[in-house]
């Protein structure tokens, strides 16, 4: 069992920014694919530097630029999949016989993203990349919670991105690209509890994907959330206190 | 200007995802690294990339002569008329 605070959060995805946005798309799940919100988010990251995020990187950055931090602050940065839309184009070339873009090989890292994020931010703090199949949420969080012992704050970015069509019946991805900043602190926010799942009962074949159980706990009144995973035992609870 | 500097620069605007600069905003003889422009290395790997791709162009990557070409608009716009003469 983990006790932490949520100081601040901020989401982001295509024409979805502030929490009216997420709420009424918890509640419709429609959203429009108009990225000018994207495109404002990244008005303070310099135009030589921001050509350099991909899809999934823009959508990230808007989600931490979103949290308006005012000091360097170490960096839990997760995703499921990662740029996996670039890491494709890249092996296509290579299967077409053709030279490899400079620019998307040295942005084909999982923390690539994360790496840019540092450069846009002047921020020289420590960066933790996680990439995790099964519970890949309540793992970043858990990464981030744990560093609040050697650090006051820690930010927890999580973003992913629907996986192209040829992967998609090998693999489940998220709906819309989408990216979850949280500021986690030691002792300033919302109290936040994350545990194991103990009841047994609670395989929820049906249960929505993580990112969308996170939201509906940050969003509405329900104060608690389980990360459910199909075939494990293991179920996080994550709970407002 | 030349219809290759307008032809390189439009290279250079699309090999590096420049969104917010036209083919007016580079001039010809001004610096495209650092100053100028303010391009970075991985940008001359790119450009470097794009002058193979499509000028059949190769050049080696650290040599000075290579710095030399990459100077300017001006610059590489004779580096692409000297390799197209000596290859008629």
């Amino acid at each position: 069992m983990l006790d932490f605070r949520l100081e601040k959060w901020s989401a982001v995805a295509p024409g979805l920014t502030s929490e009216k946005d997420w709420s009424d798309w918890l509640n419709s799940r429609l959203y429009s694919a108009d990225e000018d919100n994207i495109k404002t988010g990244l008005k303070k990251i310099s135009p030589m530097l921001r050509r350099r995020f991909t899809k999934m990187g823009k959508v990230a950055a808007a989600a931490l630029c979103g949290l308006e931090l005012d000091e360097n602050t170490p960096l839990v940065f997760a995703s499921r999949h990662g740029d996996v839309d670039l890491t494709l184009s890249l092996l296509q070339n290579i299967a077409s016989d053709q030279d490899l873009s400079p620019t998307g090989f040295s942005l084909a890292v999982h923390n690539a993203i994360a790496g840019l994020l540092s450069i846009a931010q002047k921020d020289t703090s420590s960066i933790t990349s996680v990439a995790a199949c099964q519970n890949m949420l309540p793992t970043a969080l858990l990464e981030a919670a744990i560093q609040l012992q050697d650090f006051s704050k820690v930010v927890c970015l999580i973003c992913d991105t629907p996986v192209p069509k040829i992967y998609q019946p090998y693999t489940e991805s998220s709906d819309i690209p989408y990216a979850i900043a949280l500021l986690l602190s030691r002792d300033v926010g919302t109290a936040l509890k994350l545990s194991k799942n103990d009841s047994s009962a609670a395989i929820l074949d049906e249960t929505a994907p993580d990112y969308m159980q996170l939201l509906t706990l940050l969003l509405t009144n329900q104060s608690e959330v389980i990360f459910a995973e199909k075939n494990t035992s293991t179920h996080w609870k994550l709970q407002s206190i | 200007m030349s219809d290759l500097n307008t032809e390189l620069k439009q290279m250079i605007i699309d090999a590096l995802d420049l969104e917010d600069i036209d083919t007016s905003d580079i001039e010809d003889d001004a610096p495209l690294f650092i100053e100028g422009l303010g391009l970075d290395s991985i940008d001359a790997l790119e450009i470097g990339l794009a002058l193979q791709q499509r000028y059949g162009i190769k050049l080696k990557a650290d040599s000075e002569e290579t710095k030399a070409h990459f100077a300017s608009i001006n610059a590489l716009a004779k580096l692409v008329q000297q390799h197209q003469t000596t290859n008629v």
